[in-house]
Order: C-alpha cells, then sequence, then structure tokens
C-alpha cells in the first residue's frame, strides 16, 4: 500500500476534525489545562485559558479526571442546542478529553424516546382510569345487591301484612255474599249490602294485587296450568266489564273469531289476571268511545289485544308503565295502587309471552301481548263427575277462626255434604278418629297444634283420606311444605263457595 | 471556591429537568421534553452553615434501572436527589431499585428523596405509611413542586449542606 504523504495526512486529519467538530483538551496531572485544539467554542466552552484549573473552567469535568480507565459520556448536552459525545482517557499521568458532535443523532432519538415515554405514561393513565371504572363498578354491584335485600324485605312485610288483611276480609266478603243472598233486605238495607260488598271486594283486590306484586317481586309464583274453556273465561269477562263500561256510556266488546280452540292449557288465573288489569285500566283511562279486546289464537300461541279511546300516554309514561307503584299523572285521582300492569307484565312473562304497548296522547292506547297456549284435548270432564254422586259425605273442617268455621259450614251444607268442626289441631286428630270423615278441610297457622303438625300426625295414624290445606299463605315454600307432610291439595284463602266446592268434588269422587 | 457534582435521579417524566429548571432558572414548562443522555448545569448555593457551594448538576435521562449510560454519568458524583412522581406510584418502586444500584456504584453518598408533583393532590398515589417508613430508616425526604417551587431551593441546599458533612 502506498504511504499517504503528510501534507494529505494533515488534509484528511483537518477534513475529519472539521466534520465530528472535534474538540480536544490536553490536562496535566494538577488538573490543569496544557492545550487545546478543534473547536471547543461549539461546546459552549469560551476563553479557555492554559495554565490553569481545567475543573473551573470546565465544569462537567469535576469528579472525572484522574480515574484509571477511559470514560464515555455519550450525548452530553453542554449548551443549548449542542450536543457531544465525550471521551475522558487518562493519559501520562494527566488526561486528554476528547469531544465528538452528535447533535443530530440526539435529535433523532429524542424523538424516539419522546413517543416511548408518552406512550407508556398515557397506558398507565389508562389502567388508572380502568381500574376506578372497576372499582366504581363493584361499588354499584354491591349497592344493588343491598337495595335488592332492602327490596326483598319489603316484599316479604307486604306479604305478611296482606295475609293479616285478607282473613277478616274472607269473613266479610263471605258474609256479605251470604245476606245477599239470603234477599230478605228491604230496598233500603239491599243498597246498603250491595255498597258493603263493593267496597269490600275493591278492598280484596287491592290487597290482591298488593300480595301479588310482592309474590311476583320474591320470585315466588309457580304456574298451574290446566286444560281450561276459552269462552267461558271471555264471556265471564265480559259480564264483569259489561255494567261498568255501560256506565261511563262507553262500548265494550270483546271479538273472538270461530276458529279458536275450544280447550287450551293454560294458568286461567294468570290469565284472567292479566285481562282484568288490562280492561280495568283501559276503562279507568277512557271518557268516551270504546274499549275492545281481541283474541286471537294460531301456533299454540294465544294473542291477545285491549285497544281503547281513551287518554293516551306520553312516550316517557309508556316506557314506566309496567314497572310497580307507578301511575300515570293523570290518575292521580283515581283509585289503586298502580300495581294492575306491572303485575299483568310479570305474569304474562312467567308464561312465556309478551306484554307490549302502543300510545299517543289523545289517541287512545293499544296493548298487545301473547302466551303459550297449546291446544287441549277435549274431554267431558264436569259430567264425568256430575255423574257420581258425592252426596252424604262426611266433612271435618279445622279452624281456629269461627267466622272462616261456619262459613265453611255453609258453604259445605249448601253443598250437601254432612260438616262436623274443630277449632285446633288437636281437636282435628280427635275428631278424624272418631267420626273417620271423608275428607278434612285443614287450616294452616292454627294455635296449639297447627295444621302442618296434625296432618303430620294424622298421616303417621294411617289416616288416608283427603286433606286439603287452607291457609292465607301464598309462598311457594308453605304450599311445597303442606303437600309434603301429607296434604292432597293447598287451597288459598279466601275461598269462595264455587272453589271450595269444586275442589273437593274430584276428591271425593276418587275414594 | 467549592465544587460538587450532583445527579438526579429517577424514572422518566417525574420531573428531574423541571426541578432544575425552576432552581437555576425560576422557570417551569407544562411540556414534556424528554432527556435523552445528560444535560449539565450549575448553580451557586449557601449552604445551612454559610459556605458558598458551586453545584455541577447532573440531569440525567429517566429510566426505572441504571443503564450503562447512567453509570458512567454517575462517576464522580458527591451526592444525588432521588425523585418520584407522587401521581405514579410505580415511580416510588422504580426509584428504591435506582438508589440500590447507585449505591452499589458510588458507595454510600449523601442524597435527598423528592415526593415530586405535589400540586397536584387530587392524583396523589403515595400513602403517608410509605413515607413513614423511610423517615424511619433515616431517609430525608420532600415533597417538592417544580410548578409552583416548594421546596425546590430547600432540597438543593439541604443536600449541599449534607454533602459538606461528609
Ligand atoms: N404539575 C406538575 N407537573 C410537573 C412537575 N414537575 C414536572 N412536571 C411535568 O411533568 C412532565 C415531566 O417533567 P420533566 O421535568 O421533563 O421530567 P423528567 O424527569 O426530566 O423526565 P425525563 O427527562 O424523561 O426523565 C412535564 O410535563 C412537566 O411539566 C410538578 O411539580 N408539578
Ligand atoms: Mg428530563
Amino acid at each position: 500500500m502506498a504511504k499517504i504523504p503528510l501534507s494529505i495526512a494533515k488534509y484528511i486529519r483537518s477534513m475529519w476534525m472539521a466534520e465530528t467538530i472535534m474538540t480536544y483538551l490536553h490536562i496535566d496531572e494538577q488538573d490543569n489545562l496544557i492545550a487545546w485544539g478543534g473547536y471547543p467554542q461549539h461546546y459552549g466552552l469560551d476563553n479557555l485559558a492554559t495554565g490553569k484549573s481545567a475543573i473551573e473552567q470546565i465544569n462537567f469535568l469535576e469528579g472525572l479526571l484522574n480515574l484509571p480507565h477511559t470514560q464515555v459520556l455519550q450525548f452530553m448536552r453542554v449548551k443549548e442546542g449542542r450536543c457531544a459525545h465525550v471521551h475522558i482517557i487518562p493519559l501520562d499521568k494527566g488526561a486528554w478529553v476528547l469531544m465528538f458532535d452528535a447533535t443530530a443523532e440526539h435529535e433523532r432519538q429524542q424523538v424516539m424516546q419522546q413517543q416511548l415515554n408518552e406512550l407508556s405514561i398515557f397506558s398507565y393513565r389508562q389502567s388508572q382510569l380502568l381500574q376506578d371504572l372497576e372499582t366504581a363498578r363493584e361499588q354499584l354491584v354491591e349497592e344493588k345487591n343491598q337495595l335488592e335485600q332492602v327490596s326483598e324485605l319489603k316484599s316479604k312485610f307486604i306479604s305478611t301484612l296482606s295475609h293479616e288483611l285478607r282473613t277478616p276480609l274472607t269473613s266479610i266478603v263471605g258474609y256479605t255474599k251470604l245476606l245477599d243472598e239470603a234477599e230478605q233486605a228491604d230496598a233500603r238495607q239491599a243498597n246498603y249490602l250491595v255498597s258493603v260488598k263493593n267496597n269490600a271486594n275493591h278492598l280484596l283486590s287491592l290487597i290482591d294485587n298488593v300480595l301479588d306484586q310482592a309474590t311476583l317481586e320474591a320470585g315466588q309464583v309457580v304456574l298451574n296450568p290446566n286444560s281450561c274453556e276459552l269462552k267461558q273465561i271471555l264471556s265471564d269477562l265480559k259480564s264483569l266489564f259489561f255494567h261498568t263500561a255501560q256506565d261511563k256510556g262507553l262500548v265494550f266488546e270483546i271479538n273472538i273469531p270461530v276458529t279458536t280452540p275450544v280447550r287450551v292449557i293454560i294458568d286461567e288465573l294468570a290469565f284472567r289476571q292479566v285481562l282484568i288489569n288490562l280492561i280495568t285500566n283501559a276503562i279507568k283511562f277512557t271518557e268516551k268511545g270504546f274499549v275492545r279486546v281481541t283474541i286471537n289464537w294460531q301456533d299454540e300461541r294465544l294473542e291477545f289485544a285491549v285497544v281503547d279511546s281513551g287518554s293516551g300516554m306520553s312516550q316517557e309514561a309508556m316506557q314506566k308503565i309496567f314497572t310497580a307503584f307507578h301511575r300515570e299523572s293523570t290518575a292521580k285521582t283515581l283509585p289503586g295502587a298502580g300495581l294492575g300492569l306491572a303485575i299483568s307484565h310479570h305474569l304474562v312473562k312467567l308464561m312465556e309471552g309478551e306484554l307490549t304497548v302502543e300510545s299517543e296522547i289523545g289517541k287512545g292506547s293499544v296493548f298487545n301481548g301473547f302466551i303459550q297456549a297449546p291446544i287441549a284435548h277435549s274431554m267431558n270432564l264436569k259430567d264425568e263427575q256430575n255423574k257420581r254422586s258425592q252426596l252424604g259425605a262426611t266433612i271435618l273442617v279445622a279452624d281456629d277462626s269461627i267466622d272462616i268455621r261456619h262459613l265453611m259450614e255453609i258453604y259445605l251444607k249448601e253443598g250437601g255434604y254432612t260438616v262436623s268442626s274443630a277449632n285446633n289441631g288437636d281437636e282435628a286428630i280427635f275428631l278424624a278418629q272418631q267420626l273417620k270423615p271423608d275428607l278434612i278441610l285443614m287450616d294452616m297457622q292454627m294455635p296449639v297444634t297447627n295444621g302442618y303438625e296434625a296432618v303430620k300426625q294424622l298421616r303417621r295414624d294411617n289416616f288416608t283420606a283427603p286433606i286439603i290445606a287452607l291457609s292465607g299463605s301464598t309462598l311457594t315454600a308453605d304450599k311445597n311444605y303442606a303437600l309434603e307432610v301429607g296434604c292432597d291439595h293447598y287451597l288459598l284463602k279466601p275461598v269462595f263457595s264455587k272453589e271450595l266446592l269444586e275442589t273437593i268434588k274430584p276428591f271425593l269422587n276418587n275414594a | 471556591m467549592i465544587q460538587k457534582k450532583i445527579c438526579m435521579i429517577g424514572d422518566f417524566s417525574v420531573g428531574k429537568t423541571s426541578l432544575v429548571a425552576r432552581f437555576v432558572r425560576q422557570s417551569f414548562s407544562d411540556k414534556y421534553l424528554t432527556t435523552v443522555g445528560v444535560k449539565i448545569d450549575t448553580k451557586l448555593v449557601k449552604s445551612t452553615d454559610g459556605h458558598d457551594v458551586k453545584l455541577i448538576l447532573w440531569d440525567i435521562a429517566g429510566n426505572d434501572t441504571l443503564t450503562t449510560a447512567a453509570t458512567s454519568y454517575l462517576r464522580g458524583s458527591a451526592g444525588f436527589l432521588l425523585i418520584i412522581d407522587g401521581t405514579r406510584l410505580p415511580t416510588w418502586e422504580s426509584a428504591l431499585n435506582l438508589r440500590e444500584a447507585v449505591t452499589k456504584q458510588l458507595g454510600e453518598k449523601p442524597f435527598i428523596m423528592l415526593l415530586n408533583k405535589a400540586d397536584l393532590t387530587e392524583q396523589w398515589e403515595i400513602d403517608q405509611e410509605l413515607i413513614d417508613e423511610k423517615v424511619q430508616e433515616g431517609w430525608i425526604l420532600l415533597k417538592t413542586s417544580a410548578k409552583t417551587g416548594l421546596n425546590v431551593e430547600e432540597a438543593f441546599s439541604e443536600l449541599a449542606t449534607q454533602m459538606l458533612k461528609v
């Protein structure tokens, strides 16, 4: 290789020093600056004086001289906007300091690092926010649970209260009915009686609604689907509402196509209740025009619609109408606890259906719904039952309330049965053994020995005749327990003559 | 005159550059411009016992561990400020790790821990318990704010005093 002449080598060196803006400082072992070269002003090192302390003139050297090894300090910003790689090399008891410009490289690195750091802070803040959200969510869940507990307690309380109210009311309604049927009263007394009857019925249905809502909220309702006659239900409804509608001057219609099956399997009570609530509501909010009920059956589904020409409601009201204890503001002066629609909505859902509303203020309302209703294969149950006679059967009534006992006796005697009565569980056990009745009607909540205990004892003593539980409790647990201890059926108070007789009939037939 | 080199140690964006800017130039900016490498500044202080001390401030790029580059910047330091961002708990953990690594490099040197951004009380994430624990161990901790200037002068002159004691 050819030797580079000294002049060329010098030329290359100066080119390279200018390119890297190289600066060098030579420092002796007393830390004094001996010599310098290159471009120190570029790095802010102005007015360098040889023979004086290097550390005092060049601040960054503090603590770095007299170290045994070469120090490399990258990206040192010594002056605003200028950056250098600094090498401190110990040599001959002194040191050489070399500086190379790194400003451009520094700028590139700075942009990258900036992005990385900002991203990292951003994601930290984001995770903090998510954590805050999660904490807030957990708090809400906790609050929701507490509210649910309160709501459950409320339902239980309402349920208990309603039971207490039901028992005396049963007596009132029952005796009023009997008085009414006796037809001995004069015209004035008859009017009073109608008033008592209407109000007692109204009070009973209010309590029933409150109780239903409480039971629904507590999730304790179990449906009891059975074969029933659609036309009968609808004609009952028609006569139930005919007078009220007429009094208000409204046209009240129930339309049912001829193709509708005669019998379908549904929970008759629940379905009746839904329609009663919807029709009551429609009549309540309609001052003139009509209330029309349409029924249609197809594909195992029973569709129904209640249409009225009443006051209608706002979009906002429609959203709340199926909520318990909500009442449209126009209804403040009208009676009712605002539960009917909520209960209907709930019941329809239980019957695997849907209930919706369409309405506009001043243009009436349309309630549309459907429930599952498979066809029932027709059988003439009633005739079958009637053929057999059960007249003369003995029935033991056990109830601690003398009023209820009398009422049941009257109903049963009307049905042609022989009746004995007991006023607590022990007496019921004793009489059952003595009289060997064909059926026992047993109140479950009695003092001394309650109904459950009495039934248990009787079944232990091999008493085999049917026992029908009589109770004011709508709780499924109570019902199940009654059946578990040996009752054959569970009747809910208040019980009226027709229901009572229809319930006990099949038990005596089978016997 | 006495000259002392001190390093600003801490995770990124805790406010090292801002504390130096407040101390040296009485200025503050909300804009974040990350430091790459190291920036040198100087400032004269009076130690609590009246000595003039020239502080050579090394404002080092922040990181949660001690990088090789940072290790070489550390050499010759007489003390350091250990800085955390009070609104980011993880920077406390970084500071503890850094303190250990620095001590390994330099041996025991005076330092003060600065809980910076004390003006952001709403977002504060450092429990008093953590602080008390360190005070028990004999550490000096100061709540600072480069934004309001809270305890900034105090931090530097306290460190100067500590270094002169050695
Ligand atoms: N509110 C508030 N903000 C601050 C304070 N100190 C710093 N900041 C802000 O925090 C961000 C980061 O500050 P820097 O001083 O650049 O942080 P650094 O520690 O030097 O960061 P690196 O150089 O990346 O290690 C900037 O946006 C500053 O404005 C303070 O005391 N209060
Ligand atoms: Mg910085």
